[in-house]
């Protein structure tokens, strides 16, 4: 029985909710606070008052190269963080290498999950001015990366 | 008395524009929150080195017109919001209020699932708050 959905099915099913669930969650937490003077304060807002406001904590690590790539490292996303994880494929986390993907089922569904946060937290920013890619890193589930990459 | 308020969106699309007078002024109230939009955008782009509200997402009066005042406020997910009045002796707090409101009464009609982002807000509801907000801005600043 075909039980599976497909990766690209899921992710334009997703695109379309992400879109407005970002729009409206930016709006609602932008609300009483001072324009951000750059892009360092849009992505402080994200780790602090965002997260705060979807997870009930804040981001526990930044990490930035200065260059326009930022590391969100959530230590438990609660999102995953009931997830089951099989414990011989933690090595190949990584959702963005498709050929190790194939391999590990378990490790593609819970990258799926991984597509709303992203999403979320791309919406918010491009709604804040600020245009960029966002991937997350789960070599280490529960804890969990968000690598974002502003475009110049 | 407010006359006019409009909220326009990222790329200068109108979101909501809305005229509180009886008379057929709709297109010069329009044509006024037009030519704001360019004031908003200097204000935004040049702003001046010794003004204390660089980051401030009420921007004030823009500008005077000869019977009319116009008051700009930025929001972060840079949605513009125009007030235009025929009061003369208008204070400051009152219209930092009125936005403030307004502000909520944005956000919840935003928050509407059937709300497309980028397109004209429809609600009713919306419309019935706007009114309320008008209508007691009135009276707090009637002198």
């Amino acid at each position: 029985m075909e039980g599976e959905v497909s990766e690209s099915c899921v992710e334009s099913l997703l695109a379309e909710i992400v879109l407005v669930v970002g729009h409206q969650f930016s709006e609602r937490y932008t609300m009483d606070r001072p324009r951000f003077t750059d892009n360092l304060e849009a992505i402080k807002f994200i780790c602090k008052d965002f997260w705060s406001e979807l997870f009930k904590k804040q981001i526990d690590n930044l990490k930035t190269n200065h260059r326009g790539t930022f590391v969100l490292q959530d230590n438990r996303f609660r999102w995953l963080a009931h997830m089951s994880i099989d414990p011989s494929v933690q090595a190949s986390g990584n959702i963005q290498d498709p050929s190790a993907m194939a391999e590990n089922k378990s490790t593609q569904a819970t990258g799926m999950h991984l597509y709303f946060p992203c999403g979320i937290i791309r919406r918010a920013l491009s709604n804040l001015g600020i245009a960029c890619a966002v991937s997350a890193d789960i070599s280490n589930l529960p804890a969990c990366s968000f690598v974002i990459r502003i475009k110049a | 008395m407010i006359v006019c308020l409009a909220v326009v969106g990222h790329e200068n699309n109108p979101l909501y524009i809305q005229s509180f007078t009886e008379s057929d002024d709709a297109l010069k109230l329009h044509h006024i929150v037009h030519c704001s939009l360019d004031v908003i955008d200097e204000r935004v782009n040049n702003p001046k080195k010794s003004s204390p509200t660089i980051n401030e997402a009420f921007l004030g009066l823009l500008y005077p017109t000869e019977n009319y005042k116009v008051y700009g406020y930025l929001t972060n997910t840079k949605v513009k919001f125009i007030l235009v009045t025929t009061d003369l002796d208008i204070r400051d707090a009152d219209v930092r209020n009125f936005f403030r409101k307004f502000h909520a009464a944005y956000v919840d009609a935003v928050s509407n699932p059937f709300h497309v982002p980028g397109k004209r807000i429809t609600s009713r509801t919306f419309g019935e708050r706007v009114s309320t907000i008008v209508k007691s801005f009135g009276l707090s600043s009637a002198s």
